[in-house]
């Protein structure tokens, strides 16, 4: 197996006028963790899709696995599992039969395939249901179904498009428990996610914004890009002096945390002498104040929201 | 990929498509119940083309001798039912608010007409609403008043008296037998080939079988695509390792079982209630599969060109509409116009009805269907092989 299981040079996609990935470059090293990063539209999918061999790009370079991901997308395709965004298997066909399908399509029959049924069946928490339909199961029965299709074949590096959207957290933790016993035998997981505790279990995230990569590295490094730590304003009312203090000068954004308003600006030290000079919101009582640690949140925000005063520029 | 694997691929796809044709319980008793039905129902419904029993509606002015023995050969006819009204009815009659046909009138002094040198022509009035019936029933009437006027003209020469003989001696004979030949009727004798008794239902037997293979084949296939592109699944086969033509294979298999099935049950029902005879088994065979394979390759093809089952649903229908009336299914392509007939030649339904005709009726071999067959032939190649391609050209 090659060192980097992906490489991209410069990908991108457009579709009109429309740069939906606008030139990636990154590599992801084998056995890792790549958590995708980016709010709804900023090309994650779309990236996914490029490679899957499901779309081609429209430039740049990209390889998986060796093979470049459009002209020699055949040769990929038997080595990786791809789970989609929405629910993708037959929902008129049993548990064990879409792992059946599945697994013909793959080219896995026989007692190999009879063995990796059973492994399934037990890693997943899927054999009480492997005679029910697939449509009857529960949401998060079917995300276990469908993780389990895509394991079928024992693939090398697996994708996972917002594996635990919609998910109860006993089955998002399930789902992260499994993904880690995968990846500590060896298989890379590419993951796109939107819940920020996720990003941070890991190896490696990339931020994705309007289809360019503003980072990758790992959640730690990503939380060290913030210059000084954030503050936090206990006011009340809470609520209105979040609406209020969004729109004062040198705050680029605020955010509520725990009933405590946060505040994203590079100038907080300088507001908040000021303020204890003379509190200028009447009508708001200043409670007090304090200094959060940033987490992968603040991170997201940063990124996806612009505040790039508040950020280190990208040393790498 | 060697063959048996690749083989296997297809099968893994045919068994699944399978299971969903088998789990949609709905939809697989309707296929399997519409066929025999539909036979049934269209079989009865063109079992005999002639109308009988239409409503129309007679006045007798004259009142004679000879109106009402026209009248009494008229109601023999099983064409009308006939509804007479008192020859003292004032005004007109509304034929639509009547709820006849056509109405007869015997005008007044008709019986006398009709010795004094002058016949008076019977009145008919006609609802042209419906373009056929209305010539069909006026020629019902002027031939029974053909025949009512040969008679009476045989009535005629049987009471003649003996002078009349004598004095037709002196002519000579030869104008005497042109005479003769004039006053006989002359008559055609015709001999009926391919369908001697005239049986419409053998003629329309492909139509029937064809429509509703067609309507079924191309609506379940025209889904089968678009269904797994709405649901996701498609993209789940598209990045596994069976190739596009594995895919649309693995799909034409199983609904061509299906419809195989669907035919013979089909024709089964022809041949046994309806006593339709089909000849040289082996070239029809070849006509239905290959008549199959087209119309499930061109439901595959709308299949891959939607994006949404709604969609492929309407592109069905607006495909199969123009079939009905332009394929010669129901009526002789004869009928219409050289530049409409020639799009019907686009469908293959007049193809399948065309050649089916030839053979089993017209027990012709190979070489006069062969067009047919070429063309159905293409047909299933290039709507399974564009169907892939389509599957191909999406993920771009």
């Amino acid at each position: 197996m090659p060192e980097s299981v992906i490489v991209l040079e410069n990908l991108a996609k457009s579709f009109g006028h429309t740069h939906a990935v606008d030139g990636v470059t990154m590599t992801i090293p084998a056995g890792e963790i790549f958590g995708f990063l980016g709010a709804n539209g900023a090309g994650k999918t779309t990236t996914m899709r490029m490679l899957c061999g499901l779309t081609k790009p429209t430039a740049g370079h990209g390889s998986v696995l060796g093979h470049d991901i459009w002209k020699e997308r055949n040769a990929i395709r038997p080595k990786f599992g791809y789970v989609a965004q929405k629910f993708s298997l037959y929902p008129d066909l049993t548990v064990l039969e879409n792992l059946r399908f599945f697994g013909s399509a793959y080219q896995v029959s026989g007692q190999r395939l009879n063995d990796r049924i059973e492994t399934l069946l037990d890693q997943l928490d899927l054999r009480a249901k492997s005679k029910e339909l697939a449509g009857s199961l529960s949401g998060g029965m079917k995300q276990m179904l469908a993780l389990s299709c895509a394991l079928v074949h024992e693939p090398a590096l697996l994708f996972l498009d917002e594996p635990t959207s919609g998910l109860d957290p006993v089955h998002r933790q399930q789902i992260w428990d499994l993904l880690y016993d995968l990846s500590s035998q060896g298989t890379t997981i590419f993951v796109t996610t939107h819940y920020m505790d996720e990003a941070e279990r890991c190896t490696e995230v990339g931020f994705l914004h309007r289809g360019r990569l503003l980072a990758k590295e790992s959640p730690l490094r990503l939380k060290q890009r913030f210059k000084g730590q954030l503050l936090e304003m206990q006011i009340e009312p809470p609520m209105e002096g979040l609406v209020r203090l969004r729109n004062v000068p040198g705050i680029l954004g605020v955010a509520l945390r725990s009933g405590r308003v946060r505040i994203y600006s590079a100038e907080s030290e300088r507001l908040v002498a000021e303020w204890q000079k003379a509190w200028p919101f009447e009508g708001l009582t200043w409670l007090g104040h304090s200094w959060a640690v940033p987490d992968m949140e603040d991170v997201f925000k940063a990124y996806s929201q612009g505040y790039s005063e508040i950020l280190e520029t990208t040393a790498s | 990929m060697n063959f048996a694997a690749t083989l296997r691929s297809t099968a893994s796809v045919a068994k699944k498509e399978f299971l969903h044709i088998l789990r949609d319980w709905r939809v697989l008793v309707l296929i399997l119940s519409l066929p025999p039905a539909f036979t049934l129902l269209l079989g009865h419904a063109f079992e005999n083309t002639a109308s009988t029993d239409t409503p129309v509606v007679l006045r007798d002015s004259d009142q004679s001798e000879q109106s009402r023995a026209l009248i009494d050969k008229l109601k023999a006819d099983k064409t009308f039912a006939w509804r007479e009204i008192a020859p003292e009815t004032p005004g007109t009659i509304n034929l639509l608010k009547a709820g006849v046909m056509m109405k007869v009138v015997i005008p007044p002094k008709w019986g006398e007409s009709l010795h004094n040198g002058d016949p008076q022509p019977l009145q008919l009035t006609l609802d042209g609403i419906d373009t056929t019936t209305a010539p069909q029933l006026s020629g019902e009437v002027q031939q029974v008043l053909g025949q009512f006027q040969l008679d009476s003209r045989q009535a005629m020469i049987d009471n003649l008296p003996d002078e009349v003989f004598e004095m037709g001696k002196k002519i000579p004979e030869a104008t005497r037998k042109e005479f003769v030949s004039a006053m006989s009727p002359w008559t055609v004798q015709s001999k009926i080939l391919y369908n001697p008794n005239l049986k419409f239902i053998d003629f329309v037997m492909p139509g029937i079988v064809g429509l509703i293979l067609q309507l079924l084949t191309v609506t379940l296939t025209a889904c089968t695509i678009a269904r797994e592109r709405e649901s996701g699944t498609l993209a789940q086969l598209l990045v596994s390792p069976l190739s596009r033509n594995q895919i649309v294979a693995g799909k034409v298999f199983p609904h061509l079982i299906v419809s195989i099935l669907l035919i013979a049950a089909t024709l089964a029902t022809g041949h046994f209630h309806f006593h339709v005879e089909y000849r040289s088994p082996m070239l029809t065979g070849l006509l239905c599969l290959l008549f199959l394979l087209c119309s499930l390759g061109t439901g595959l093809l709308i299949s891959a060109f939607c994006q949404t089952q709604t969609q492929a649903i309407q592109f069905a229908v607006f495909y199969l509409f123009p079939v009905f009336p332009l394929s010669g299914a129901f009526a002789s392509l004869d009928q219409l116009p050289p530049g409409i007939r020639m799009l019907s030649q686009a469908f293959p339904l007049t193809h399948f009805c065309h050649a089916f005709r030839m053979v089993s009726m017209g027990q012709l071999g190979v070489s006069f269907v062969a067009g047919d067959l070429v063309f159905l032939a293409i047909g299933a190649v290039v709507t399974c092989f564009g169907a892939a391609l389509l599957l191909r050209r999406i993920q771009d």
